[in-house]
């Protein structure tokens, strides 16, 4: 399965309330071009801090529901924020980790997430649900109630190395992602 | 029990009359002066504690974005764990954060590892355009503190407030 199919398989099973953050590199301009809405936070810089921004995010709005789109080379960057989540133990935040095992927006340089399992980091810090997947068909029936349940969860999506050609940036200013995300996350 | 330093009650009040309701911190020993405070008398202030200043950073990214007026507590070692999240999230997505600053490598130093660092703190603020501003007296805590949170939510840019050693190392009254 492609990264960007996965990432847009994501999308299309979040709820029109869910908050999105997605981490710097390719899955947030994947996420951008595929699927783009107010409810998303793309992020252009400060790799391995999607999650501590979900976090942040998911104990100030415990009423809706945070994903974080990321990938493994953000969360082998900041494993910390794996457990300070699993410790905050919020049950609104879900963390879906596209794991292609490499580097994929600089030239798919291998990571180690092939030999250390992220879903079993975060069973083992106390993520309350953990699950890996590396079929769409596998996908979408995970998908089907993940969000659903109580998290902290981590939903590891397997996916193919390789980008899209051509894909596009994300083509909003920074300070226009953040303003727009705060509205939708303030209005209700 | 000891009685609390004048600085830290300062930065308490400070801190609280700016609205901020959430502290997001990596502690050190000064700092720990400022943790009991708000824990005791500041109730309905949001601790959170990070693993590393950086997450500190993006934590306090995440309660802006979700509506709040965040503060980060860190010690000025912490400050270049926390740089490329100041640098590459803070400013560019004009984020607002109050940062407070526990000084070491200033004069009363005794650990030859916090100096390089805390004599960088000032000149690496002013690169990357972060204003800060310094507590002189314990006296001034509270209004530098709460001067400092305006310039960071009235600008939505970070600013620093910087509790030098000279003062948090003093003997309790």
């Amino acid at each position: 399965m492609t990264r960007a199919d996965a990432v847009a398989r994501v999308a299309a099973a979040l709820g029109r309330d869910a908050l999105a953050v997605a981490c710097n590199g390719m899955i947030g301009r994947e996420l951008f071009t595929r699927a783009d809405a107010p409810t998303r936070f793309y992020m252009i810089g400060s790799m391995g801090l999607a999650a501590s921004i979900g976090l942040g995010l998911a104990l100030v709005r415990p009423s809706r529901t945070i994903v974080v789109f990321d990938g493994d080379g953000n969360v082998l960057m900041n494993l910390g924020a794996i457990a300070n989540v699993a410790a905050a133990g919020a049950p609104n935040f879900h963390h879906v980790v596209f794991d292609n095992a490499a580097h994929g927006s600089t030239g798919d340089q291998r990571t180690i997430s092939d030999r250390v399992r992220l879903e079993d980091v975060a069973r083992a810090a106390g993520y309350r649900r953990c699950a890996r997947v590396s079929t769409p068909e596998a996908l979408d029936e995970a998908l089907a109630a993940w969000f659903e349940a109580p998290g902290p969860s981590m939903l590891l999506v397997a996916v193919d190395r390789g980008n899209l050609p051509g894909i596009g940036r994300v083509e909003l200013s920074p300070a226009e992602i953040a303003a727009r995300f705060r509205a939708v996350c303030t209005s209700s | 029990m000891r009685e609390r330093p004048a600085w830290a009650t300062g930065v308490c009040a400070g801190l609280y009359a700016a609205g901020c309701r959430d502290a997001v911190y990596v502690p050190d020993n000064q700092l720990s002066h400022v943790l009991a405070e708000i824990g005791e008398r500041y109730r309905d202030v949001r601790l959170a504690l990070a693993t590393r200043e950086e997450e500190a950073v993006g934590i306090a990214a995440g309660l802006y974005l979700g509506g709040r007026r965040p503060a980060v507590l860190l010690q000025s070692s912490g400050l270049g764990n926390a740089l490329n999240a100041v640098t590459s999230l803070v400013v560019p997505y004009q984020i607002p954060m109050l940062i407070v600053v526990s000084m070491r490598g200033d004069v009363g130093e005794w650990n030859a590892a916090q100096v390089p660092m805390g004599r960088a703190v000032r000149p690496i603020l002013d690169a990357i355009g972060i204003a800060h501003a310094t507590i002189e007296s314990p006296a001034d805590a509270e209004r530098i503190v709460a001067l400092t949170a305006a310039t960071a939510f009235g600008t939505r840019m970070a600013a620093a407030c910087l509790v030098p050693r000279r003062i948090t190392s003093a003997p309790a009254p």
